[in-house]
């Protein structure tokens, strides 16, 4: 009788992670290569984030948003990011994102773009760039609703 | 407090995007359920932000759900407790980021090596075939250098024989 239960827990637990997969498994795709730049090793931390997923899909209250799903991606990347492929994130050197559509991130400034980069990809806190770059939060919250307003027209054109 | 300005202010692009402060998402969810308009703006920020991710999407080679699927077997079979906890707040500040990761000692069959070794394996079993051909080749050869030196011994008794008479 468990190992029925077990079963079809177990089944529902791999529709759910496979719906979400289904969804966004692209888009995390496309967001882990902006972070790891290796397609290879990108498509190594997609199984591991959906694993992950798969591991605590009872315990965390997923939405099937995407945004959630970017934000759990995101966290479990820090890992990569803390580590040495990430070493000029204070000089921003490591901020080089490959923009491969560069019709959203074209018309940034570097500043914009910087800012963009530091916080989507990378997880820096606004207090954390405000401190690199010597501005104000308030600064920083500002330019970065600039660059997503930039984005969002580019991506309407 | 005015809701303009605060939609304004940029903390909705920050929690979006996953780097507003623990007491700024508190605040924000608070707002959000009084004022319809938080709400709105953070809903079309998160198509926004979804619409930018389909943009830069990197479609997946079909094997990679079956090799997650088989994972998330592996894993369902595994005890609980054997499974890897991570903590699930996702927001938390970087100096804190050590302390979350929690040494794994799981007792699974499997082995994790560094990638060097495959190209050490290979290298080892190229070798092997290339002493594996030397040995067989310097074997044939021995063994025709036995057979002519049997054969000159023959013709040279044959030859001893003649001499002698």
């Amino acid at each position: 009788m468990l190992n029925i239960d077990q079963g079809a827990i177990t089944e529902n637990k791999l529709e759910g992670v496979r719906s979400l997969y289904d969804r966004h498994a692209a888009k995390l795709l496309g967001y882990i290569f902006n972070v790891v730049k290796d397609r290879k090793l990108a498509e190594e931390y997609l199984v591991s984030i959906f694993c992950e997923v798969s591991n605590q899909f009872d315990d965390l209250d997923w939405d099937g948003s995407w945004c959630q799903l970017q934000r759990f991606a995101k966290h479990k990347l820090l890992v990569f990011v803390d580590t040495a492929e990430y070493i000029n994130l204070g000089n921003g050197e490591g901020l080089n994102v490959h923009h491969s559509r560069e019709p959203y991130f074209g018309q940034l400034t570097k500043e914009q773009k910087h800012i963009f980069s530091s916080v989507y990809y990378y997880g820096k806190t606004i207090a954390a760039i405000s401190i690199d770059l010597d501005k104000t939060e308030d600064s920083i919250r500002k330019t970065l609703k600039e660059a997503f307003a930039i984005m969002r027209k580019s991506g309407e054109n | 407090m005015k809701i303009k300005e605060y939609i304004e202010s940029g903390i909705l692009e920050a929690y979006v995007l996953g780097s507003a402060s623990e007491a700024e998402t508190q605040e924000l969810m608070y707002l959000k359920e009084l004022h319809p308009q938080i709400q709105s703006a953070l809903y079309h920020l998160e198509v926004d932000i979804e619409r930018m991710a389909e943009y830069m999407a990197i479609k997946p080679p079909p094997d990679i759900w079956f090799k997650l699927e088989n994972d998330i077997n592996e894993l369902v079979k595994r005890p609980a407790a054997e499974q890897l906890s991570v903590s699930s707040n996702p927001r938390k500040e970087r100096g804190s980021r050590r302390k979350e990761y929690i040494d794994v000692d799981s007792k699974s069959s499997h082995m994790r090596v560094h990638k060097i070794w495959r190209w050490i394996l290979i290298a080892i079993f190229i070798l092997g075939k290339i002493f594996l051909g030397f040995a067989i080749f310097f074997y044939l050869e021995n063994r025709q250098i036995k057979e002519e030196i049997s054969n000159l011994k023959s013709e040279l008794k044959q030859l001893k024989t003649e001499i002698k008479r």
